[in-house]
């Protein structure tokens, strides 16, 4: 709604060079662009992890916005929000398919469900738990605002749940949504070192509810690329996971006095 | 089909790719319907669409109201491309970068270690409550490591 409202307001205005970029068009050739710079950056340095294909495509893309506004002679967020969110948000509403083809490796592993789904509770429903209690205590030695606590708090849901949230409990949306894209960039990133630090190969089903909590549906990607075990555990996590932090995360916001 | 009998074919059971397309996009539009009841009668807890979907792609699998090749060729592509689905999420800073001019560093100090605290918290409670399954309640906890690839 808001993307028409500023395409239908700004069209008759619009001159001179921006008038090129202002289609979905462009939005999704850069956004491709930069995606495949990331993989082949990614390729020839042999996984350097810096070269994440997604980390690269975020960083290349908000540097090509940046550059393209300077040169435009205009504000890197109103170039962002006419030019390229058109065609960001295309791509970006074929996470709703892609977030339900996750129920497939869930299935496809319905034998664990079945057999662990008091495991998987309790230890999704603990695990979040004690890590928003680490986390609101790094936050609050960190020294963040409160809005700043409150945007932290959420970020184990997916993206789509942890908004709202936030805002509920007085964070601001925007850092939640960075966190939620930061935390599926780091365990892409280094999943593998840290699963290997932390010794987690040994336990297929921890490795796969860590991830799927951690990385979101990133991360439960990154745990099917290393079994169908932790893949369908990733796949439960992002499911439960938000359910969880919707019911228990408001809880927890009381108790530490945040609202 | 027509590979009855002698060597079934991984592929035979397989829908056209507009079908399962059109699986996905009734899901997804039953779960619209849904989330817009759910978030008009319980503002507090938001329902997100996606999560409704996949829940409801789950239970249509699990109740076998459709069979799992009508909706995995389009799943294994969409998955596979998610990388490149989050590059706008990610863009979507370059809209809100004054936010990282006055705690930005320390939010991203924050983040990285949320994200090991999540992962760490997560994977040893299970590997406590599944030590407490095998060593207190003396069940089982053998996993089959291998896909089964029913046809």
């Amino acid at each position: 709604m808001a993307s028409t409202f500023i395409l239908a307001a700004a069209a008759p205005v619009i001159k001179g060079p921006l008038a090129y970029f202002v289609t979905p068009f462009f939005g999704i050739v850069l956004s491709i662009a930069v995606y495949l710079l990331g993989q082949w950056l990614f390729k020839i340095s042999k996984g350097f992890f810096l070269f994440q294909p997604l980390f690269v495509g975020m960083v290349m893309g908000i540097l090509a916005l940046a550059i393209l506004a300077k040169w435009l002679g205009m504000d890197t967020a109103a170039f962002y929000t006419q030019a390229y969110k058109p065609g960001g948000d295309i791509i970006f509403w074929f996470l709703n398919p892609a977030t339900i083809a996750f129920a497939i490796p869930l299935y496809k592993r319905n034998d664990i469900v079945k057999k662990f789904w008091l495991e998987i509770l309790l230890s999704l429903i603990v695990g979040v738990f004690i890590a928003l209690s680490l986390i609101f205590l790094v936050a609050k030695g960190f020294g963040l605002s409160k809005v700043g606590l409150a945007s932290m708090l959420p970020q184990a849901a997916t993206t789509a749940i942890a908004l709202p949230i936030s805002t509920a409990i007085g964070g601001n949306a925007a850092v939640t949504a960075m966190a939620c894209i930061l935390n599926a960039v780091i365990i892409y990133a280094l999943g593998n070192w840290l699963v290997k630090i932390f010794r987690l190969k040994s336990d297929p089903i921890g490795t796969g509810l860590g991830l799927g909590t951690s990385g979101h549906t990133i991360g439960s990607a990154f745990a099917l690329e290393l079994g169908t075990i932790e893949g369908s555990m990733g796949a439960i996590a992002v499911v439960i996971i938000g359910i969880v932090v919707d019911l228990v995360v408001p809880i927890f916001a009381t108790l530490v006095g945040l609202r | 089909m027509a590979t009855q009998g002698k060597h079934p074919q991984k592929t035979s059971n397989r829908a056209p790719i507009l079908i399962q397309i059109g699986i996905y996009a009734t899901i997804l539009f039953i779960s619209w319907l849904i989330s817009e009841w759910g978030n008009k009668t319980f503002p507090k807890f938001p329902l997100p669409t996606p999560v409704v979907g996949l829940v409801l792609m789950y239970l249509a699998l699990t109740l076998h109201i459709i069979k799992v090749e009508w909706v995995e060729d389009l799943g294994a592509f969409l998955i596979s491309i998610i990388g490149f689905l989050f590059v706008p999420s990610g863009i979507q800073l370059a809209g809100t970068l004054n936010i990282l001019e006055n705690e930005g560093w320390k939010l991203i100090v924050v983040i990285i270690i949320s994200t090991v605290i999540l992962l760490v918290s997560v994977a040893y409670c299970t590997r406590f409550f599944i030590w407490l399954r095998v060593h207190v309640l003396h069940k089982d906890a053998q996993v089959d490591a291998d896909t089964k690839d029913e046809g």
